[in-house]
């Protein structure tokens, strides 16, 4: 399944160390920077709130990019920015989700259409996909993009999340599962 | 998905924490509004009081280097950015910005402003006039739009 959640592995990931020397120019008020950093940190922001705020996408990118920018004079270690704009994103997704989405139960009948997400690249999801996991509670959406697309042990989603990481263990279990009958189907 | 000019100039004024930010839709077609925004030579010393001439090299390169030129002859080098829609400009002492999107048959046009170095921000702060000032900035950018023919 895991296969499925990754089809975007391979992307390359934004230059990151490239971007502390921006962060750093951006914190101390350069506007150009500033502006450079947001061409590079956007596309990474909408990669994580689209499979987790779903039609909200917009709004929780708009608020991810805000709560970053408004954040980053306070962030010490510009080195550290990669994982503290997954922090703050993922954060904004799921409270633009909660605040807009009513959750429902993953209906096992739907979890099969879920097959459509082998081969999908994350520059869009699929309708199915799309209306698969707009039925899983958010922080299951949540936790999927960060242990499945983001690949972070239990621990770090859970830092992320604020949760225990039994707690990411019992949800991702949970997820996981749902895919598995899918492909197994 | 990539965030439209207003929502980034919007961004970047909250990085800034300006308080020297507005936008407001205007009810002119877009390419007259950003006609004069985007002629900086032209009408920037009419829209930024103080601002004696702003020269700009000719030609559509979208990274320029300017020169304005303040009431007693004062130069700033200014690092320009322009793109359509979108117009930002940075000095060693200050920020400018401007973005508009076509909305309709209208435009929604903002503008920023901001002080660069540390010590000048409480001024910034302070300073309560900064919205009223942008908004002031973004009616002279529409009445130079409607007098264009």
């Amino acid at each position: 399944m895991s296969a499925g959640m990754d089809g975007s592995a391979g992307e390359p990931q934004p230059p990151w160390d490239a971007v502390a020397g921006l962060v750093r120019a951006a914190r101390a008020g350069d506007a150009l920077a500033m502006d450079e950093v947001l061409t590079v940190v956007t596309p990474y922001v909408t990669r994580l709130c689209r499979p987790i705020a779903l039609s909200h996408c917009e709004d929780a990118v708009q608020d991810a990019l805000t709560a970053v920018f408004v954040g980053m004079r306070g962030l010490r270690d510009p080195q550290a920015f990669y994982g503290w704009v997954r922090t703050v994103t993922v954060r904004e997704a799921v409270r633009v989700a909660r605040r807009t989405a009513v959750e429902q139960a993953v209906d096992p009948d739907e979890v099969a259409r879920l097959r459509g997400l082998v081969g999908v690249g994350d520059a869009e999801l699929s309708a199915q996909v799309r209306d698969v996991l707009a039925r899983m509670p958010v922080h299951h959406r949540a936790v999927l993009v960060l242990r499945e697309l983001e690949e972070l042990d239990e621990r770090s989603a859970a830092e992320v999340l604020g949760i225990a990481p039994g707690t990411v263990k019992s949800r991702l279990h949970r997820a996981r599962s749902a895919f598995r009958k899918a492909w197994q189907q | 998905m990539s965030v439209d000019t207003v929502t980034r100039l919007r961004l970047l004024a909250a990085g800034l924490h300006t308080t020297l930010y507005a936008e407001e839709r205007l009810e002119l077609p877009y390419d007259k509004v950003w006609a004069v925004a985007s002629d900086l030579a032209g009408e920037l010393p009419h829209l930024v009081p103080l601002l004696r001439e702003f020269r700009v090299p000719p030609g559509d390169a979208d990274r320029k280097r300017a020169l304005a030129v303040g009431p007693l002859g004062c130069r700033s080098a200014f690092e320009v950015r322009l793109a359509p829609g979108w117009c930002l400009m940075q000095s060693r002492l200050v920020v400018g910005g401007m973005a508009a999107e076509p909305e309709g048959d209208g435009t929604r046009f903002a503008m920023l402003g901001a002080a660069r170095p540390a010590a000048l921000r409480p001024v910034q702060w302070a300073y309560a006039l900064g919205g009223r000032r942008s908004r002031a900035f973004i009616r002279k950018v529409a009445l130079r739009a409607a007098l264009r023919p």
